[in-house]
């Protein structure tokens, strides 16, 4: 079904595309995906740029912790949103969220560009894009410096990791998608990503403390929470 | 809550254990050992987290999809109804762009306004690597090869391509008639006709320049 509205094709190259962008963003941010895919089906410029906008830093991450590679991830962010402009998407709301169908996409990308062996470069080679903002202020430098090589070596035992433990950890924990979302981009039940979860945890801890030096210990971090 | 009952219900998070959890933690000291790491590695993952939370996608990404966003949209409406057949790429919306503008470009013989600086939408570029002219050689300044490659010709009262400039070249069909208005000599038969271009879009997703492509190549 072709579900896209007339509009003036000479819109395009058009003035900047932030400055057309009219009405208020709050009124989108306040929308679910569901309702801003439905929007931007019809022709809604701005509802695929707040949906953009919503989930485009996550599935960058995952691609780029997935594949390591900068450019891999600009890819694949660019061809998850492709897919879902087309009208023959698949997305499906009854199997589970757009967030897990979009991972799921993503995930689908990584894998086939891992196959094809692209994505063996290491991050440390990649260029300084991929490199992390500094956003605290280190009162010591010794132990900001631990603290950063601490994890930096986590972030090292997670690339290691094989692919389907490593997504798992990508997907749960720094992306904190649910175990039902991250089942619906796995294309798995929810017992196989808890278990995978499990499996995974165990194995970055033997990968750290393989590599454990005085500094990097995995017991130098200290809980950012406590159980209440 | 015994062993085996906690580890089955292996949080999600170091700091997600409910209070039977903890209970059991309290009573249990083999259980509460071998999660110690578990909850050092959760915070590990959590500074993790934190520290990557700024990491997102270029700007030219998003650019680069509002782009195509437009052109599917327009060029939806202008397909009969039915299954969609059409696969939106990139570069297609980039081609388009281009060709339109490229035809004003010729038609008024000055180049659209640039963007206002810091709103500019930049597309994805094709790296290449820059040429640099030999010394002493007199530098053509109607001429782009040096940044671009072999046979581009920069467009009438068009900006050039710095060595450092961000850019994307885009291959699609441009009238003949347009080409000879570049400054680019063509046969009769083909000037009646459309031909075969490459055109390289400025970082503002103008066009800069052109150069023919031919059966064997460019030209």
């Amino acid at each position: 079904m072709n579900l896209f509205i007339p509009r003036p094709f000479l819109e395009l190259p058009g003035p900047p595309f932030r400055t057309i962008i009219k009405g208020s963003m709050a009124h989108y941010s306040s929308q679910t995906d569901d309702e801003l895919l439905l929007r931007l089906r019809n022709g809604d410029e701005q509802a695929f740029a707040s949906l953009y906008q919503r989930r485009q830093a996550s599935l960058y991450r995952f691609a780029l912790h997935m594949s390591g590679s900068p450019s891999v991830a600009e890819d694949i962010t660019q061809e998850v949103f492709l897919a879902l402009l087309r009208a023959e998407c698949g997305y499906d709301r009854e199997r589970g969220t757009l967030s897990g169908y979009l991972f799921g996409i993503a995930r689908k990308l990584v894998l086939r560009n891992l196959e094809r062996g692209r994505a063996d470069v290491p991050l440390e080679s990649d260029t300084d894009e991929m490199a992390p903002r500094e956003l605290a202020v280190i009162d010591d430098p010794l132990a900001g410096l631990a603290r950063h090589e601490a994890i930096e070596a986590l972030r090292r035992a997670v690339q290691a990791l094989p692919r389907r433990y490593r997504e798992v950890v990508v997907l749960c924990d720094l992306e904190e998608l649910d175990y039902a979302d991250a089942a619906v981009a796995l294309g798995c039940p929810i017992g196989t990503v808890r278990s995978r979860m499990h499996r995974a945890r165990a194995l970055l801890l033997e990968k750290l403390n393989q590599d454990r030096k005085p500094r990097l210990a995995v017991d130098t971090w200290k809980p950012v929470r406590y159980a209440i | 809550m015994n062993c085996h009952e906690f580890w089955d219900r292996f949080p999600r998070r170091g700091h997600d254990i409910s209070r039977e959890q903890q209970a059991h933690l309290a009573e249990c000291a083999t259980c509460a050992a071998q999660w110690a790491p578990h909850r050092a590695l959760a915070a590990g993952l959590d500074s993790l987290r934190e520290e990557w939370r700024g990491v997102e996608a270029p700007p030219r990404v998003e650019a680069g999809l509002l782009a195509a966003f437009r052109a599917q949209s327009g060029y939806q409406a202008r397909r009969s109804p039915g299954p969609s057949k059409w696969k939106p790429a990139l570069a297609w919306a980039m081609a388009a762009a281009a060709t339109i503008v490229f035809a004003l470009v010729l038609i008024d013989g000055h180049p659209p306004a640039p963007a206002r600086p810091g709103t500019v939408a930049t597309p994805r570029f094709t790296v290449q690597p820059p040429v640099e002219v030999a010394a002493g050689q007199e530098a053509d300044p109607d001429d782009e090869s040096a940044v671009l490659g072999e046979g581009f010709v920069r467009l009438p009262n068009a900006p050039g391509i710095g060595p450092n400039d961000d850019y994307n070249v885009v291959r699609m069909e441009l009238p003949g008639s347009a080409m000879i208005d570049a400054g680019i000599s063509l046969s009769d038969d083909r000037a009646a006709g459309t031909v075969l271009a490459d055109v390289a879009l400025g970082a503002d997703g103008m066009p800069r320049a052109v150069r023919l492509v031919t059966d064997s190549g460019t030209n």
